[in-house]
């Protein structure tokens, strides 16, 4: 069966997001360092497309893709997994609520998701007797949370280029 | 009230237990293996151990695979800075070749008195390292974790522990043992702790990592004479690693005291693994 240049387009931006998500994990790239602050890309990339494009961005994918940056970091198996999990669950929560799509919707419902990822990424790392800068860790939460919507903005346009 | 309590229930249900039409898993389903997959780590058995390790190279050689293309344009930037800072370094290189070359006269007589010393106290001199190179696979030097995956494992006899060095200097110790690869902790680790000796003061103290390029002195006596410029070397206390391995020089920056390291832990490509005495034994 041949595929046409629009089929193949619309293929490609499908498998996108899964692609992006292993990329990511497999490179250690969860987590963009700059000089003075650092972005989880992971999260939003996972809030996104579980909101938006649930069927893209498969659950079993997300965990495999936690499991892999659990291994690539050193971090014990399940932490990375579950957080992104509670992402997840957050995103698919407020899909079931609200109808409208705005930025501004989607930008406050990610706050709860973060508290809660970081609560239990937090928590795993207690128990499992790891030592993490928490000023870090929040930093980088503030400056996730800052720059969801221009992130928001980039997976929208590449979510709408896939359909038309 | 009640029928509000109800709608949440439901949309809490619909979120976590449907599969929609794709989902070959539900979340809640995910977010228990999840859980049960930590609870799992703590649990230390061989068959458990023979496939975290075959599932971690697994991981590792992929994770090469795919880091190449940026690591191959990290390699590239770094080769053009590195020729423009060419002329700067020939200067000062030779300034310090100027200074080394005096210094090698002095070094030598000192040899000399030392093995007369030596011979005097009838002291053996005998190394024990037993040395073993890899080559750094992977650098994760992650806000969380700085280490590296290094290219062999318990096929050549490499056991958690061991004190890992850049040419002689000490940088971090084995921590995670697969079958053809292992995670080495470095000192720059926030989980790293490391009973260390300064010299000359031979004030006992514990490096501490921090998450930076240096690492923090800590637990030092009450009246040390630490000072800037002192050298840190390991103190071989609780059995751990050999003593002697030298880490840094001391740098006083408002009452704290760091290490600078001498090795720079961005660019070791090669390092060396203190086996101790695990091949005479065998």
């Amino acid at each position: 069966m041949a595929y046409s240049g629009k089929q193949i387009k619309y293929k490609f931006f499908e498998l996108l997001p899964v692609l992006l998500l292993f990329f990511i994990s497999l490179n250690g790239n969860s987590i963009i360092d700059l000089k003075f602050f650092s972005i989880n890309i992971h999260y939003i990339l996972v809030y996104f497309w579980v909101l938006r494009q649930p069927d893209t961005l498969g659950y079993s994918f997300i965990f495999l893709s936690g499991v892999i940056s659990d291994v690539v970091f050193g971090f014990p198996l399940g932490v990375n997994a579950l957080s992104l999990l509670i992402i997840a669950s957050v995103a698919a929560y407020v899909r079931v609520v609200t109808v409208r799509i705005t930025l501004i919707n989607d930008w406050i419902s990610f706050i709860p998701a973060l508290l809660l990822a970081n609560f239990v990424y937090f928590s795993s790392l207690y128990f499992s007797d790891y030592s993490v800068d928490y000023l870090y860790l929040f930093k980088n939460s503030i400056f996730t949370f800052i720059f969801y919507p221009i992130l928001w903005i980039i997976f929208r346009a590449i979510l709408n280029f896939g359909k038309y | 009230m009640d029928t509000r309590r109800d709608d949440v229930g439901i949309s809490i249900r619909s979120a976590l237990l449907d599969k929609g039409t794709k989902q070959k898993f539900s979340l809640i389903a995910l977010v228990i293996i999840s859980i049960i997959l930590i609870v799992v780590e703590k649990i230390e058995t061989k068959p458990l151990n023979i496939f975290r390790s075959f599932f971690e190279d697994v991981i590792y050689r992929s994770s090469i695979v795919i880091a190449s293309p940026s690591k191959g344009i990290e390699n590239f930037s770094s080769f053009i800075k590195g020729h423009l800072n060419l002329y700067r370094n020939y200067n000062e290189l030779k300034k310090e070749n100027d200074q080394l070359k005096n210094n090698i006269s002095k070094e030598n007589f000192l040899e000399l008195e030392n093995s007369q010393l030596r011979k005097l106290i009838d002291e053996q001199v005998i190394s024990n390292n037993n040395l073993l190179s890899a080559r750094v696979m992977l650098d994760k030097q992650s806000p969380y974790l700085n280490s590296y995956i290094i290219n062999s494992g318990s096929n050549k006899n490499i056991k958690n522990g061991m004190a890992v060095l850049d040419g002689k200097n000490f940088i971090g110790r084995i921590v995670d043992v697969n079958f053809f690869s292992s995670r080495v902790l470095l000192i720059s680790d926030l989980n790293s702790k490391i009973p260390v000796l300064i010299e000359p003061s031979a004030s006992h103290a514990i490096l501490n990592g921090r998450g930076s390029k240096e690492a923090t002195l800590e637990y030092l006596p009450k009246k040390h004479t630490v000072k800037d410029g002192d050298t840190v070397y390991t103190s071989g206390k609780g059995g751990i690693f050999s003593p002697g391995i030298p880490i840094g020089k001391v740098k006083i920056v408002e009452k704290a005291f760091s290490v600078i390291l001498f090795s720079d832990l961005d660019q070791v490509t090669f390092i060396n693994i203190d086996l101790g005495n695990t091949k005479k034994n065998n």
